[in-house]
């Protein structure tokens, strides 16, 4: 069996983050999107973690090196910023409309 | 103080009186007393206070140059004199009267008081020019004119209060009604008064054509004192229009004057530097030359014109003004003996003439003066009967220096055939003012006739007594018409029971104007002017047969006719059954205001024609023609120079017996038929007009439509001017309205046009930007639906082409 | 088949299925639950990966935080009706279009880089050797996607041992980790660039961003989500 490389972590990545497309897209409760969003911002760190290791390519100076694990962390930091904010919001959105129901946002249609 | 400063200061005071009383009663007339009434007081005075001072000057004048003339007869002296040299001469005169000295024996004053502008060589000024003839005219017109004055204090007493009246017509069928103006017409009298005097007293020609035309002014004014009646204001305008006309023609000469002579002045005029300026007389009458009538240097430099030129042409330093004015003076006697220059004498003479046939109503201006009747009968008595129609011969007499024989004999045709016009249509008429008005026409040509044939006292002498006649005959005429409310002669008759003044003042009137008398020893006033033109007729036909014929009889046919005329009048007024019972039961004698000056007046007209002879101690020889003899122009008349074999013969050779008696029988037979002749026909009623009338009709209805003059005139004048008027409208309004009309209309199509195109083209086109974008926007709408899931859906689908897109981009 | 490879597809496995549940379930509970396995898997997957750190911090903040942040969220909306909403099936075929294209996507793309199979060099011969088809198309990558220096170092890489490749004695990344975002950059001392090699062009600036956005955020999503006092009196 083949040692386990990028392209593998990637394809684990594409999967997480296809989920959280899906989820996002198909949620009717607006905490399923967020955690749609979730999956989204995963499936990207794996991606970066995976690029910046230096295990998983056979030439690892033509990698991201420290920087992928860097931007892993600072996604990390933006998705918690992001989880709440959007928390607040629905939060929100519950106490003036008593739902969470997404299909019931629709006030902003043009 | 000497007359040369007296006189001018005494007839000043009478000029200028009326102008202060005029400007007192335009200020303050309706406040002046209870409806204005002082208006008359105040206008009264002035001509009064002006008529003592004229008398007073006429006394002034008999006191130093006596009455009689220093010597009847050939070479008597005229000579301008200035203010400085008069006061010697005039000392010495006095004790050198009865001498035949005339060589210094100045009978003129002339000096300029103001100079109103001097433009060049052409001075403006305000001047006198006073001599015998300026003295008489002076104490005549303010004698009639105070007799007037108080006359029309009692006349126009109508107007001290509201007037209707029936001759206005409003449009709603009432008569109107309309304040009194009983103020104005003295205002407007003053005015004449000031304007007449002021004519008389003026020492240069256009002077006298300014007070002139103001004299015209006034008569238009009181013409048309009764505005609001269409006929007297008609009367008015026709008035001043043919005036205006005659006016053409004195403008004409007045250029001629000015351009060969170079001065207006009379009389010869030494300024404060002792440099003289010759006036108009000594210029074509030179004092040198024996006063023998001469072309003045200026015309005769002006019509050799070409010759001028080709000397100035021919002479070394041609371009420099003046350079060959001492050669060309040197040619001047050669070609004056060639005649040259007086073809401007003549048009000169003849334009000055014209004026004189506007104002004097000759024949063909005469058409205005019949109908100036429409004014107030004191209008015609002191305007056009006395005063102002009299200022044209007045002029003519004035300027008789200056006419060459040719135009004389012009002025005499005129007067000829003014006299046999007027008097044949005076026979028919029946409004009693028209007759007397045309009687005024018919002698004013009797005056021109007698200037034209040389007789230039008789003329003058004839416009004195003629003025004292005619203001009696139509202020009695006014009485009538005052005491009868009616013009017509047909509605009067027998009124001579119920006005005895007036019927008995008039008759007076009547024989003056006949010149009635004792032949040979006494007679009315009319008889010595009349007499006095006659005489000078006949002689004048001695010399020039074929002329004179025409002169002479027409001159004896006329007063035949004006015997006729006037006795009609007198008889179908005051004698036989009254015509109208209404008219005469009502009938009363006038006032007393109204009929003391008739008395006057009528003792002067009987009077004013006698001299006094010479037997009579301290008096002899005072009379008007002596005055008149005075002021006599010197030099001879002079023959003809474009007409060979036209002679004028002296005056005095009128007087040679022969010849006087002739005229005396011709005269008195004459009036005597005429007399005789209307007793028959209205007095003692044996024959009857009407028959005559049936008999000759065309030429009754003819004299009656007063010779057609006015249709003629209409024709001729009036008709092109309203098709001329015409084809302007015309033009003015189809053409140029008519195209400015298009243009606009046009205008209004094209503005039309474009806002169809800015509405549909411009605005559309915006519109259809606007409704695109408006529906872009509204279909782009449809994305926004608010749905989550959508949003995200949407998102994904763009990741993915976006993918797609670069892989293969790349990839390639 | 080593350890390494084991644990990967064990926590593949975890991470990829939960994450396919969270999709399916329509229990928001449950899914908050399947999310929670589905990144701590993740977690594991980092570990694996050595990236230690990231993988601490993934467990202790995103799943120690966030997620617990979401399970609050959840525990305050999850009423009644709102405990399970299904969506409707014309939503899940279009879904199922959408990450089927994607997916078809991105595995391709993840397989299309050579270095990143991490194959062994002999693997590499093989694979030029065996390569007949794509042979021109896998050098054109390898030329499009290398410069003629690394193309220098893929050819020492080559004669590397066929071990797990970078299996050399790494120190732990949490010091380097630090440094960097301290603006020291002690992992890139052999750089090309002289700031690189003197250590600079650090994180120093973004971690201070990040830091002061994150306070931000954070007060403003405490703000907006205050209770509203009713004005009822």
């Amino acid at each position: 069996m083949e040692p386990v490389g990028i392209s593998h972590f990637m394809t684990v990545g594409a999967i997480m983050f296809v989920c959280g497309v899906v989820c996002m897209a198909t949620k009717r409760n607006a905490l399923g999107v967020l955690m749609g969003i979730e999956l989204v911002l995963n499936g990207a760190n794996v991606n970066f973690v995976a690029l910046s290791s230096d295990f998983l390519t056979t030439n690892p100076a033509r990698g991201l090196g420290l920087d992928g694990q860097f931007i892993a962390l600072f996604v990390i930091v933006l998705a918690a910023a992001e989880a709440a904010v959007a928390l607040a919001i629905t939060l929100n959105f519950y106490n003036n409309h008593s739902t969470v129901d997404v299909d019931r946002a629709d006030e902003l249609k043009g | 103080m000497e007359l040369s400063a007296l006189l001018p200061i005494l007839l000043g005071i009478a000029w200028l009186l009326p102008l202060a009383s005029f400007t007192l009663i335009v200020l303050f007339g309706p406040r002046m007393g209870k409806h204005g009434v002082g208006a008359s007081y105040l206008a009264t005075s002035a001509i009064a206070i002006g008529a003592l001072c004229s008398w007073f000057s006429l006394f002034c004048w008999f006191g130093h140059y006596g009455f009689k003339p220093a010597e009847h007869g050939a070479g008597s002296q005229f000579a301008a004199a200035d203010h400085a040299e008069a006061l010697t001469p005039a000392l010495s005169q006095g004790e050198k009267e009865t001498a035949t000295d005339h060589e210094s024996y100045p009978r003129a004053y002339t000096n300029d008081l103001y100079t109103l502008g001097q433009f060049g060589s052409l001075k403006i000024t305000i001047s006198y020019y006073i001599d015998a003839l300026t003295v008489g005219m002076f104490a005549m017109v303010t004698l009639i004119a105070t007799c007037i004055h108080f006359y029309a204090i009692g006349y126009m007493h109508d107007e001290l209060h509201d007037v209707t009246d029936h001759e206005v017509t409003l449009s709603d069928g009432h008569h109107l009604h309309r304040p009194g103006r009983f103020h104005r017409f003295f205002q407007y009298l003053s005015l004449f008064c000031f304007s007449m005097l002021g004519l008389v007293y003026a020492g240069n020609i256009a002077m006298v054509f300014v007070f002139w035309e103001l004299v015209g002014i006034c008569s238009y004014f009181l013409i048309g004192f009764y505005i609001e009646r269409k006929s007297a204001s008609n009367a008015a305008n026709k008035a001043f229009i043919v005036n205006r006309v005659g006016d053409f023609g004195m403008i004409i000469g007045l250029m001629a004057l000015w351009g060969g002579l170079g001065t207006f002045a009379f009389g010869d005029v030494t300024d404060a530097d002792g440099k003289v300026e010759r006036g108009i007389f000594s210029q074509v009458r030179d004092p040198a030359n024996g006063y023998a009538l001469a072309a003045p240097d200026g015309m005769v430099r002006s019509a050799a014109f070409d010759a001028v030129e080709e000397i100035a042409f021919e002479h070394p330093g041609r371009l420099m003004p003046g350079a060959a004015a001492s050669e060309i003076n040197s040619r001047i006697p050669s070609w004056r003996a060639d005649h040259y220059g007086y073809w401007l004498l003549v048009i000169a003479g003849v334009g000055i003439f014209c004026g004189c046939v506007g104002k004097s109503a000759q024949f063909p201006l005469h058409v205005w003066l019949p109908d100036a009747m429409e004014g107030p009968t004191p209008v015609s008595a002191l305007v056009h009967s006395a005063t102002m129609v009299a200022a044209g011969v007045y002029l003519v007499g004035r300027f008789l220096p200056v006419f060459a024989p040719e135009v004389l004999l012009v002025i005499a045709y005129t007067g000829c055939i003014t006299l046999f016009i007027a008097a044949t249509i005076a026979i028919t008429a029946t409004d009693i003012k028209r007759v007397l008005a045309y009687s005024t026409v018919s002698q004013l040509g009797y005056m021109m006739l007698a200037l034209g044939v040389g007789g230039w006292v008789a003329g003058l002498f004839h416009l004195i007594t003629h003025a004292f006649f005619k203001s009696l005959l139509f202020m009695c005429s006014g009485s009538v018409i005052h005491a009868t409310h009616t013009n017509e002669m047909t509605k009067m008759g027998g009124l001579r029971k119920k006005m005895p003044v007036t019927a008995y003042t008039m008759l007076v009137g009547c024989l003056a104007i006949i010149g009635a008398g004792i032949p040979f020893l006494i007679g009315f006033s009319g008889y010595y002017s009349k007499d006095a033109i006659v005489a000078q007729a006949l002689s004048f036909s001695l010399a020039n047969p074929l002329h004179g014929a025409v002169f002479f009889y027409a001159a004896v046919g006329g007063a035949a006719m004006t015997a006729f005329y006037m006795f009609r009048l007198w008889y179908m007024t005051f004698a036989g059954p009254p015509r109208d019972h209404h008219i005469y039961d009502h009938a009363h004698e006038s006032p007393k205001i109204m009929y003391r000056p008739l008395i006057v007046l009528a003792v002067f007209a009987a009077l004013v024609g006698c001299t006094v002879p010479d037997w009579f101690p301290a008096l002899g020889g005072l009379g008007v023609q002596n005055l008149l003899e005075q002021a006599r122009p010197a030099g001879e008349l002079g023959e003809g120079v474009l007409m060979a074999g036209l002679a004028y013969p002296e005056e005095h050779a009128s007087h040679a017996h022969s010849i006087h008696v002739q005229a005396t029988v011709y005269a008195f037979s004459t009036a005597l038929g005429g007399f005789l002749l209307a007793t028959v026909f209205y007095g003692l009623r044996w024959l009857n007009p009407a028959d005559v009338k049936q008999q000759f009709f065309p030429v009754y209805n003819f004299l009656l439509n007063k010779w057609y003059f006015d249709e003629l005139y209409d024709f001729l004048f009036v008709k092109p001017a309203h098709f001329v008027a015409f084809l302007i409208t015309f033009v003015d309004r189809r053409l140029i309205d008519g195209f400015i009309d298009n243009l606009a209309r046009w205008a209004r199509k094209l503005a039309h046009f474009d806002d169809l195109i800015d509405r549909y083209f411009v605005d559309g086109l915006v519109n259809l930007t606007a409704a695109w974008t408006y529906s872009l926007g509204s279909s782009l709408r449809s994305l926004q639906t608010g749905r989550l899931r959508q949003y995200v859906m949407l998102i994904v689908i763009g990741l993915v082409a976006l993918s797609v897109l670069i892989n293969f981009a790349s990839a390639r | 088949m080593n350890w390494h490879t084991f644990f990967f597809l064990l926590f593949a496995l975890v991470a990829c299925g939960f994450a396919v549940m969270v999709v399916l379930s329509s229990n928001i509970v449950r899914m908050a639950l399947y999310l929670i396995f589905s990144l701590g898997a993740t977690a594991g997957l980092f570990f694996l990966a050595g990236a230690d750190f990231v993988g601490a911090m993934q467990l202790m903040i995103y799943v120690g935080g966030t997620l617990v942040l979401l399970v609050f969220g959840v525990m305050l909306t999850a009423q009644g009706p709102f405990v399970s909403m299904k969506t409707r099936g014309g939503d899940w075929i279009l879904a199922a279009l959408l990450s089927g294209s994607l997916l078809a996507f991105l595995v391709p793309a993840a397989f299309s880089i050579k270095e990143w199979t991490n194959a062994p060099p002999a693997a590499a011969e093989e694979h030029h050797a065996a390569a007949g088809r794509g042979r021109a198309e896998a050098k054109v990558r390898f030329a499009l996607t290398s410069t003629p220096a690394e193309n220098a170092d893929a050819a020492a890489d080559e004669s590397s041992t066929a071990a797990l490749p970078g299996m050399a004695a790494q120190p732990a990344t949490a010091t380097r980790l630090g440094m960097g975002l301290l603006g020291v950059r002690v992992d890139k001392l052999e750089g090309r660039s002289p700031e690189l090699q003197r250590g600079m062009s650090g994180y120093l600036l973004p971690f201070e961003i990040v830091s002061v956005h994150l306070l931000v955020v954070l007060v403003g999503a405490a703000y907006l989500a205050r209770s509203k006092r009713r004005a009822t009196r």
